[in-house]
């Protein structure tokens, strides 16, 4: 009986991405506005090339039975810390972390309202996202451990792709629709660009921290408190890559700090767009 | 302890450590963090410690296959304040073996002239001590121009592996300087530049500033500096513009200088104890140069539009030796010498074209072409752990532009590194990345700028000894007498070589929807030195080498659950080489090797613990000529190595 349900769901499910292929979903994003909230700057080390965490252009393609995602940086990108000689091996680069949250409903009340722990932002109740889709140099495994162990609630909600590939400036990974479901008009995009850090906080899901001064291996211009999106670059408003895009950026990343007093902390509001 | 008890020191432990709750902030002004690593070396050998291979010159008592260890760090970071930040690492010396209990580090090997049997007495890399390893202090000052300055230690990898390279990953905190980073306020160009102690050991002719340098009664080695630049411009959107300029330089006391320690003109008195004319002390001493070495590059990186990269490098060399201050490691150390013996200069060149999948359909191309010349040499270049060319090479691990290489203190899994000083050629690799297809095809031409005949090998340019064969990684001895593991990795000059090589690989990998992956590769080389061409002005054929390398390999892997994957794999070599080693004089000899690796490995992953394990059965087969009185030689080796890591 599972069997025969496995083979008419495989069945269904290949009809469905057949049937309701969607058109290609393209976002653009300026240059040079790789600074979170507009203050940000890179870490102090060598590797931390210019442009690295820079997004230039997203495109979702439907492929039949899966989705892929083509995320374009500014800079080529690289693998200074040799992802393919861990154990597990890596994927091929070593300092991005982008994740994709996708809402697929649109309605308040369902969903999560917070960010991948370690990103330090909100949703909006109405954009709460129903699933993410993390591309990390980290090895599957990895991430399916940490997510289990640091974001428990959210863990059936994190697609990890199966294979990420590297080419020059861009990352592109597929994802089953069984796993993201099949995207719709209407559905909520999101494309956040952080860094990965293979030795996090104890609470963080391999993000790196922004801190308020820059260090060998944290960015600065935020906040040593809880408080900063952990955010790079993001997609905004038209997501026409126009030079106007930073400063809606700067402004939708806008929080307010209270120390340790983290009740008073406002987050950033991550805004979705919906296509 | 009972069951109850140890539960309720469990608990109590964990409300301890519970009751501070989340802390909101991602930066603390005092942080400590730790970490555990335990590794298990064994083998069906008769040697005992936890290095697979250590130190060539000196013996390092922790080297053996046979043996576990453990080591402890602590890290300390804090923050003086918003502008100034700091850290330190306390670590035990690795080698300090479970087996040795009670081991305090002194030595009592004479101790009432009787055999020692205590459990103390094998020294202190034994005893575990603590040792501070490194420390550093990051300044953001109120200059505009200058982001930070760091007093402390650096693993230097803000310059490149042509100049001065990014060190080992165990010297990670041994080197020690001053450095500043900055830029100027339109952003158009930035630097980072430093001043760096030399090490005592290693960058220098000899692998030392002047310590054991039989020429030097009195080595000087804390005036012994190296002085780092990197600029780095981005003129136009798609384009960066960086120039690097380092220069090395080793001093010691002016031996003639009346005032110096042990000097030969001492007290202004000849050595007839007549006073020199002319001569007058003022309790100043003068340093002459030891060596010094000027490395610098300009590298311009291209990428216009999403599909094309392209890389320039120009870079050059000069190498000054002060013959005085130096002995001749070439003609007295068994051409054991890191640099060449005589002043000499080069320059290098390489130049890359990448177009990254610009069909869009899976498919990349990466040219390469490059020229490193016969006399290159960066002495304070990587030494491991980099790579500047594209191809395979003739190891796997990668091919760096110096004679100062590190393929010791290493374990048998670890990657090798070879010297491409002289190489000159070019590399073609198409790669095909499909959702669960991977291929990668390479062809590399070589030919050699270190081609020539009659080199003066005996008292300027080092050979390592042992310049001929392809060189076995898997089971390299420093004797290659016994072991005739083939070519030093670092030897690059011939006496007579007239020398052309091939190299193709083929790599593959597919993975499997339910999570296998199985990968292959294939490697060939055909290696030709027609060695000395003329003899008695005829053409002299007898020396002729050809190498025909072959290497495949499979691997399967695959993660069984979210915590732990699984591999199993095979290797074959096949070394078919024609007058691999011998002598002009006596002639040489063919050789055939075949070699069978079986391996297997699996990683463990899970609550912030990871465990690495991997095994493998090793045999080798190497047919040796009959007519130069070689026996042949067999090994059946198995061995393997587990980690077990904790951080927290």
């Amino acid at each position: 009986m599972k069997i025969l349900n496995f083979f008419l769901m495989t069945v269904v499910l290949l009809f469905a991405g057949t049937a309701l292929a969607f058109e290609p979903i393209v976002f653009q994003d300026p240059t040079g506005d790789d600074k979170g909230p507009g203050t940000f700057v890179y870490p102090t080390n060598s590797v931390y090339k210019s442009g690295s965490f820079d997004l230039t252009k997203v495109k979702i393609t439907d492929e039949g039975a899966d989705v892929k995602f083509e995320v374009t940086l500014k800079s080529r990108i690289t693998d200074p810390w040799d992802s393919k000689g861990w154990t597990p091996p890596g994927n091929g680069f070593s300092l991005q972390f982008v994740q994709i949250y996708v809402d697929t409903d649109h309605k308040a009340g369902s969903g999560h309202k917070k960010g991948l722990p370690g990103l330090n932002v909100a949703l909006a109740d109405e954009s709460a996202w129903e699933k993410v889709v993390v591309i990390s140099p980290q090895p599957a495994s990895r991430i399916k451990m940490e997510t289990k162990m640091k974001a428990k609630e959210m863990a059936a909600d994190v697609v990890v792709p199966k294979k990420v590939k590297v080419k020059g400036k861009r990352l592109i990974v597929s994802v089953p629709k069984k796993d993201l479901g099949a995207p719709q008009k209407g559905w909520g995009w999101q494309v956040v660009v952080q860094s990965n850090e293979g030795y996090p906080d104890a609470n963080d899901l391999l993000t790196r921290d922004v801190n308020e001064i820059e260090g060998d291996h944290r960015f600065g211009g935020g906040s040593d408190w809880d408080c900063d999106p952990h955010v790079l670059d993001m997609l905004v408003g038209k997501a026409a890559g126009e030079a106007g895009e930073a400063k809606e950026q700067y402004d939708a990343l806008k929080y307010t700090c209270a120390g340790s007093d983290t009740a008073k902390a406002k987050l950033a509001i991550l805004p979705l767009l919906y296509r | 302890m009972t069951r109850c008890t140890s539960l309720a020191a469990a608990c109590c432990l964990a409300v301890l450590f519970a009751l501070p709750g989340k802390v909101a902030a991602d930066k603390s002004n005092f942080d400590m963090s730790a970490k555990l690593y335990t590794k298990w070396l064994y083998s069906n050998t008769d040697s005992q410690g936890v290095l697979w291979l250590g130190n060539p010159f000196w013996p390092d008592d922790i080297v053996g296959q046979n043996g576990v260890a453990t080591e402890f760090e602590l890290n300390f970071t804090g923050n003086v304040s918003k502008y100034v930040d700091a850290g330190a690492r306390l670590k035990t010396r690795f080698g300090g073996m479970w087996h040795d209990w009670w081991e305090s580090g002194e030595r009592k090997w004479e101790y009432a002239g009787e055999e020692n049997t205590s459990g103390d007495s094998l020294g202190m890399n034994r005893a575990m001590y603590v040792k501070f390893r490194g420390f550093y202090v990051n300044l953001n000052p109120d200059i505009p121009i200058i982001d930070w300055v760091r007093v402390g230690a650096s693993n230097l990898e803000m310059f490149n592996a042509w100049t001065i390279g990014k060190v080992r990953f165990i010297d990670r905190d041994n080197a020690r300087g001053v450095f500043a980073q900055g830029g100027l306020p339109s952003g158009l160009l930035r630097f980072h530049g430093g001043v760096i102690a030399l090490p005592k050991l290693w960058v220098g002719p000899g692998w030392s500033t002047g310590v054991g340098d039989d020429k030097l009664e009195y080595p000087f080695f804390t005036q012994d500096w190296a002085y780092g630049l990197r600029l780095d411009a981005e003129p136009l959107d798609w384009m960066k513009v960086s120039l690097v300029g380092t220069y090395t330089r080793d001093v010691e006391f002016d031996r003639w200088d009346p005032d110096a320690l042990g000097s030969v003109t001492g007290g202004c008195k000849d050595a007839m104890d007549d006073p020199i004319p002319g001569c007058s002390m003022d309790n100043a001493v003068g340093t002459y140069p030891r060596f010094e070495n000027v490395v610098s590059t300009l590298e311009i990186e291209m990428e216009p539009g999403d599909f094309t990269y392209a890389h320039l490098m120009a870079g050059y060399s000069n190498s000054r030796l002060g013959e005085d201050f130096v002995s001749n490691g070439v003609a007295e150390n068994d051409s054991m010498f890191p640099v060449v013996y005589d002043d000499v200069y080069d320059t290098a060149f390489r130049g890359r074209l990448f177009l990254d999948d610009p069909l869009e359909m899976g498919l990349s191309f990466k040219l390469e072409g490059f020229f490193i010349g016969e006399d290159w040499n960066s002495i304070f270049g990587a030494r491991r752990e980099d790579d500047v060319l594209l191809t395979d090479g003739f190891l796997e691990g990668g091919q760096l532009p110096t004679l100062n290489l590190a393929n010791e203190f290493v374990d048998f899994d670890e990657p090798w590194f070879e010297s491409c000083i002289g190489w000159i050629g070019g590399t073609a690799l198409t790669e095909y990345e499909g959702d669960a297809l991977g291929v990668v095809g390479e062809f590399t031409y070589l030919t050699y700028d270190t081609n020539m005949q009659d080199r003066d090998i005996d008292d300027k340019y080092p050979t390592f000894l042992y310049s001929d064969g392809y060189t076995d990684t898997d089971l390299y001895q420093y004797d290659n007498a016994s072991a005739d593991r083939g070519r030093d990795p670092r030897s690059v000059y011939r006496r007579d070589q007239d020398r052309q090589t091939m190299i193709g690989v083929l790599k593959s990998g597919y993975s499997f929807d339910f999570g296998l992956k199985v990968e292959g590769k294939f490697k060939y080389i055909r290696d030709d030195d027609f060695r000395k061409i003329k003899k008695g002005g005829k053409v002299h054929s007898a020396d002729d080498y050809l190498g025909n390398i072959y290497i495949g390999r499979v691997e399967a892997s695959m993660p069984v659950a979210p915590s732990l994957t699984l591999a199993l794999g095979g290797q074959y070599d096949r070394w078919d080489e024609v007058n691999r080693s011998g002598d002009q004089s006596g002639g040489y000899g063919d050789y055939l090797t075949e070699k069978w690796k079986a391996f297997s490995w699996l990683a463990y992953r899970w609550g912030g613990a990871s465990v690495n394990y991997y095994i493998e059965y090793l045999y080798k087969d190497q047919d040796r000529p009959e007519e130069m009185q070689l026996d042949d030689q067999l090994w059946k080796v198995w061995r393997s190595k587990a980690t077990f890591e904790v951080a927290w």
